[in-house]
């Protein structure tokens, strides 16, 4: 004991050198943050594996007693008594949000290509006009696109509700203008110089902007594609408008139902919660660095 | 003409008509964007106007084109019911609701982010991770995050916030928070500071790094301690960031449906604007009442953006 004395004075020694008032308050702040935006996420996953015992009970369990596959087997065994499908609900989030990406992708760097290099009449008009989309409220314009729906089935010859190429395209106009915005930036900041040279080269434009242009752009063309993806995934609203079918249902409807089932089992809620929240962690922290960049820059619509 | 030089004239032409075909090349890229944006942006918006002044309902949705023209009666019945217009602190009605809400949020958005942003500014080890962890709550779809909240916050004594202050012995019996009038406003302004300050902090981080040490070092030299250093010189330097993200949160609030739709449906002294809106047109599918609230909302925010860019924007111009 006696010999341990001194090497423990030099660990509290050590340790007074490192901690101080400073860094306690900043430790302290540090771990209040993380408990406080890491506590629901936990609490969504650990609840996804309890069992409806333990969902019931009188005291809320903080730590699951095992990895109980319950509420999973809700949403994917046709064998579960309340079979959810969702895997339906899954492959309809991805047939909406994948495409909407890719499209916005597509599109946003034609457009944004044009404002940010070419000269036209409107210029201006254009780039400020679309971004006045920002002002609109979503649910204003849900009205007069409800309010058509019928005289657009009948002229048109298409079902409007429970199609989800219509979501689509709703999703792409409420991302263009944002993406667009980014793009154009982004285009700004490679030196005309480079460009130029490929035409005097005898490029023509389009071939500039296939083998010199986009090339470059890749990290913000990434950006683009993963901020829509994200915005068609997460997207509530229009969703709950436009699809009545339980089949056509994006995975947030489809959560929406469940919770508000008449016999309550936040499982099974937690668990497609978990399904839904996992993909965008995942892509969010893949490419982290370029998506924060982008935040800051095009100030995401959120 | 006869003697202006006819190589140079081909040269003017060609010039010319590249310049025409660069424009007709912009055209073709951007049109696609242009007939999406302006087909279900702008027009919507400009009908929505139209139906505004219409009685437009379940009954004449066959027929939307010659729905009756009723002026401004739609707009009469907004500013009249009792859901919409003051009455009294104990129904604050949506428009009230809609701007304590909205400002609130905002502020404790930009008071959070920028404590997140002063805590993430330091270097430690992990400041990578932990720069993407703190952003998780606005990258999370906001229909799991809202109902993680709405289950922490159980009206049953099995709900987490009821068990622990049963257990800490601050409540007796269990409490059904986002159902109580007067606490479900503030929960649900919690939950917004909760799921936007990432927003504000990445901004105010982004600023925050690209401050120039020497006004440390120059202060640290004349003796400045850190909160004078914070008030005199971080707070001046992150002014304009803050008004930018001020103004940009303001604005989505104000329009946002999800949150509170998902969180109290409207109910409980919640009930702000877009929430009103959807009740009026897809709840008692009166489509002219739901669109002049809509109007009213977006009236309401473009003379405080005309009244903003007038007087604050102009100051800080000076």
């Amino acid at each position: 004991m006696a010999e341990r004395t001194p090497a423990k004075g030099s660990f509290l020694d050590q340790l007074a050198l490192h901690l101080s008032w400073n860094r306690l308050l900043f430790a302290l702040g540090f771990f209040i943050f993380i408990a406080m935006i890491l506590f629901p996420f936990y609490w969504m996953v650990s609840s996804s594996f309890k069992s409806g015992a333990e969902i019931a009970g009188r005291a809320p369990v903080y730590f699951p007693s095992s990895l109980r596959l319950d509420a999973y087997r809700e949403l994917f065994d046709t064998a579960s008594p309340h079979f959810q499908n969702f895997t339906r609900n899954i492959l309809n989030s991805i047939l909406v949000s994948v495409p909407t990406a890719i499209l916005a992708v597509i599109l946003s760097t034609m457009g944004s290509y044009a404002i940010a290099r070419l000269t036209f009449k409107g210029r201006g008009f254009m780039l400020n006009s679309i971004l006045i989309v920002y002002l609109f409220p979503g649910i204003l314009l849900i009205i007069p696109l409800f309010a058509l729906l019928s005289q657009v089935g009948t002229t048109l010859g298409f079902q409007v509700q429970d199609n989800l190429n219509v979501l689509m395209l709703t999703y792409l106009a409420q991302t263009l203008p944002v993406a667009l915005y980014m793009l154009t930036n982004y285009f700004h900041t490679i030196p005309v110089e480079i460009e130029e040279a490929a035409l005097i080269d005898g490029c023509s434009r389009l071939q500039v902007i296939w083998r010199v242009t986009l090339p470059l752009a890749i990290p913000a063309l990434v950006t683009v594609g993963i901020y829509t993806f994200m915005i068609a995934w997460n997207e509530f609203l229009y969703a709950f408008v436009f699809l009545n079918d339980r089949s056509m249902f994006t995975m947030p409807i489809k959560l929406n139902t469940i919770f508000n089932d008449p016999s309550p089992r936040p499982n099974v809620v937690m668990a497609a919660s978990t399904i839904m929240t996992l993909p965008v962690i995942v892509l969010f922290l893949a490419f982290e660095r370029f998506l924060t960049q982008g935040l800051t820059a095009g100030g995401v619509k959120g | 003409m006869a003697t202006s030089n006819p190589s140079r004239r081909k040269l003017f032409n060609f010039k010319r008509s590249l310049a025409a075909s660069e424009a007709r090349l912009a055209w073709w890229l951007i049109l696609p964007t242009v007939l999406i944006v302006f087909g279900l942006v702008l027009f919507p918006a400009f009908f929505s106007i139209w139906i505004s002044f219409h009685d437009v309902g379940l009954k004449n949705l066959n027929d939307v084109f010659h729905a009756p023209w009723v002026g401004l009666e739609n707009y009469r019945l907004v500013f009249n019911d009792f859901a919409f217009k003051f009455e009294g602190l104990l129904n604050w009605g949506a428009a009230v609701t809609t701007v304590v809400y909205s400002v609130l949020s905002t502020i404790f958005v930009l008071l959070l982010g920028l404590l997140a942003a002063l805590l993430l500014n330091r270097k430690f080890t992990g400041r990578g991770i932990a720069r993407g962890i703190f952003l998780f709550p606005y990258i999370a779809p906001v229909v799991s995050v809202a109902f993680v909240w709405r289950w922490l916050l159980d009206p049953r004594p099995s709900g987490v916030l009821n068990h622990i202050l049963i257990s800490l012995g601050l409540l007796e019996n269990a409490k059904a928070f986002l159902a109580t009038r007067g606490l479900a406003i503030w929960l649900v302004i919690i939950f917004q500071a909760w799921r936007y300050f990432p927003f504000a902090m990445l901004m105010l981080l982004a600023r925050l790094q690209a401050i120039d040490e020497a006004l440390y070092e120059a202060a640290s030299v004349d003796g400045a301690s850190i909160w004078q250093k914070f008030l005199f010189i971080t707070l001046p330097e992150l002014r304009y960031v803050m008004g930018a993200i001020f103004l940009l949160r303001l604005l989505w609030t104000f329009n946002k449906f999800d949150d509170i739709w998902l969180l109290t449906g409207g109910g409980y002294g919640t009930n702000v604007l877009p929430v009103l809106t959807y009740q009026f047109s897809f709840g008692s599918f009166d489509f002219g009442k739901g669109s002049a609230t809509a109007m009213i909302q977006l009236v309401a925010l473009i003379l405080f953006l005309a009244i903003y860019a007038s007087t604050i924007m102009r100051q800080s111009g000076e």
